[in-house]
């Protein structure tokens, strides 16, 4: 009988799932890029300073981007993502807001949000053939088969630093590999709740080209990130200032 | 009645043989439509294709909408090398694009099978299964799908309406069968310009590196494969040549991966115009209707290049090292010219560069050379099955 009571507990015990499901909902997050507060608009005239410039490309990756909690918890909701904000396949030279969707979500009140710039290191190390097809690491134009790792943040455009109605300064800044991903948390906080809305994250393009002195950024001394992976000081800096660049929106 | 002015048995023979030749023409004019499930007879068990691909490559991307199967391609393999698909069957798809070309035919622009030149010089299919931002130069077509319909109906290439392709296929003595082999359609009426469209699109997604070009052999760590001017090249191709005195070719942004191509659209340079709207072909503007798109065209993959002269959207150099060379004098300046365009040598100040020199021109072709894959264009499967 004993024998019986312990076979049918440990049929029983087998049964059970060894995790609770997660359960959650969906959490949208929209990213936009703007200048100064605006949208960003290709190849519209910004003033920087006394000359004006206009941006061609901007994209990037994010990773490892994770939900903080109150009480020291966190929930992963993406490993990695990749954002074109100026996709050349449009009549509007509008930048585009793409909005991500992130699945299970649980639900909550959250104090901050913790995002990775570029890719994981682990990722890094690894190139867009080891991902499956249509996942945001397996896009190998933006891999640098040189520096094997990702280009992190592209940012191109044009300047007129001589003021004389030609854009013949072109700007460049490509940043990648390890030393230059930067993790970053905002302390800001986030209701993850069926009904309410979620977030906005935006990256303004002006904070990139302004020092931590509030002096503006010499494009035509360091027109261009430098090719050697050996010298990462210029993309280092554009990475870093993702800090005080990204805001997230209620 | 007959009977009294035919003699004999003749009568009966002659009605005979009109009852059979009748009986036969009738048959002849059935119409598919008048034999439903006429293919059911046919075994339908498709088997999955397995795309071979260098290791280091991507997946390659298949929609669900399409899968591969070994019976799909081998469909898709004839009606790209049949001139069925053409009004007067003299042309097909692989007039223009010729295997041993990479897929490309060796003229500035195409002609179709009324002796009329195309815009446009035809684009090489290496690799275009990872292409994802629009086929074409222009970028017209999303998909390869979408992309096999079009030159049938072009009145420039086969100048042909796909009814007439369809009543075609359906009557022919093999091809409803290998239809329904591929896609399991029960009739021949049910073969469409999609399942046609399907097949070749799987068959494109099989033209695909081998892997075995001497860049390859070198990204396998086979380093010393390279002679010193190759070596050269590929530092000024990649921007890596800073540390030994090389200039940047800035190559690599608009033409990168694996694949050497950016599936992406540029003004690379080539033309110097006073507005935007002076550009005899206006590229990308003409799906796009953005004015800082005219101009750009999608930049191709690389691999191969060197068996696909002539070059450029319109075939303007005849060889590689004119094409090359035509990037290394850093364009005209025109608003919407790329970046990199202008950025070319070695940095001489308030950012402008140096463009550079005919022996680093050289160079860069001869590591673009390199690219050349010869198993790619003798790879048995990919030949006219014909």
């Amino acid at each position: 009988m004993l024998l019986l009571a312990l076979v049918i507990l440990a049929g029983l015990s087998g049964c059970d799932p060894k995790e609770e499901p997660i359960s959650g909902i969906d959490f949208d997050v929209t990213f936009k890029a703007t200048y100064d507060g605006t949208q960003l608009e290709k190849n519209k005239d910004y003033m920087h300073g006394g000359y004006p410039l206009l941006f061609v490309r901007y994209r990037m990756y994010l990773s490892d981007i994770t939900l903080l909690k109150a009480d020291g918890g966190e929930v992963k909701i993406s490993e990695a993502e990749y954002l074109d904000f100026t996709p050349d396949s449009g009549a509007s030279d509008m930048s585009v807001t793409p909005k991500i969707t992130f699945k299970n979500v649980p639900e909550g009140m959250y104090n901050g949000i913790r995002v990775g710039f570029g890719v994981n290191p682990v990722n890094n190390a690894k190139q867009p053939s080891d991902f499956a097809d249509g996942t945001p690491l397996n896009i190998e134009t933006d891999y640098w088969l040189g520096w094997k790792s990702y280009i992190f943040m592209v940012l191109d455009g044009k300047a007129d630093p001589d003021v004389d109605g030609i854009k013949n300064l072109a700007f460049s800044y490509h940043c990648g590999s390890d030393p230059v991903y930067k993790i970053f948390t905002f302390n800001e906080h986030i209701h993850v709740e069926q009904g309410h809305q979620g977030i906005g994250i935006e990256f303004d393009i002006r904070k990139l080209f302004t020092n931590a002195d509030g002096s503006l950024y010499d494009i035509p001394i360091n027109p261009a990130s430098s090719n050697s992976v050996n010298d990462t000081r210029v993309a280092n800096e554009f990475m870093s200032k993702l800090a005080n660049a990204t805001t997230i929106k209620q | 009645m007959k009977k009294n002015w035919i003699p004999g048995n003749i009568g009966l023979v002659v009605g005979i043989m009109l009852a059979i030749w009748l009986i036969a023409a009738c048959d002849k004019m059935k119409t598919p439509e008048d034999d439903p499930g006429d293919l059911i007879g046919i075994a339908y068990a498709p088997q999955p294709y397995t795309i071979i691909k260098p290791d280091d490559f991507p997946p390659v991307p298949v929609p669900a909408s399409n899968p591969m199967t070994v019976e799909g391609v081998q469909l898709g393999r004839k009606l790209f090398y049949d001139p069925i698909l053409s009004t007067d069957s003299t042309m097909s798809c692989s007039s223009c694009h010729l295997s041993q070309g990479s897929f490309t035919d060796h003229k500035a622009v195409s002609i179709g099978i009324d002796g009329i030149s195309g815009r446009r010089s035809s684009m090489s299919l290496l690799n275009v299964a990872y292409v994802n931002n629009g086929l074409f130069w222009d970028g017209r077509s999303p998909n390869l799908e979408a992309q096999a319909l079009m030159p049938v109906e072009d009145v420039i290439e086969l100048h042909n309406t796909w009814p007439n392709v369809i009543s075609k296929l359906k009557v022919h003595p093999s091809y409803p069968a290998l239809f329904r082999k591929a896609f399991g359609i029960t009739d021949r009426d049910s073969i469409t310009k999609e399942l046609a469209a399907k097949a070749m699109a799987q068959f494109e997604r099989i033209l695909i590196s081998s892997g075995n070009s001497k860049f390859d052999e070198y990204q396998r760590g086979n380093v010393d494969i390279f002679d010193e001017e190759e070596l050269d090249g590929k530092l000024m191709f990649f921007d890596e040549g800073a540390s030994v005195n090389l200039p940047d070719g800035q190559c690599f942004h608009c033409h990168g991966g694996l694949t050497l191509t950016g599936n992406q659209y540029f003004n690379n340079g080539l033309d110097s115009v006073g507005a935007l709207s002076e550009f005899k072909d206006k590229g990308r503007y003409e799906v796009t209707n953005n004015p800082n798109d005219q101009g750009k065209f999608r930049s191709p993959t690389l691999r191969n290049i060197a068996m696909s002269a002539p070059y450029m959207h319109d075939g303007r150099f005849q060889t590689l090292l004119e094409a090359v060379g035509q990037y290394g004098d850093n364009g005209f300046g025109v608003s919407n010219e790329d970046i990199f365009i202008g950025q070319m040598g070695f940095p001489i100040g308030n950012g402008k560069y140096s463009g550079l020199s005919t022996y680093h021109k050289k160079a860069i072709t001869k590591f673009l050379e390199t690219l050349t894959d010869p198993d790619f264009v003798n790879n048995p499967d990919i030949q006219n099955p014909f």
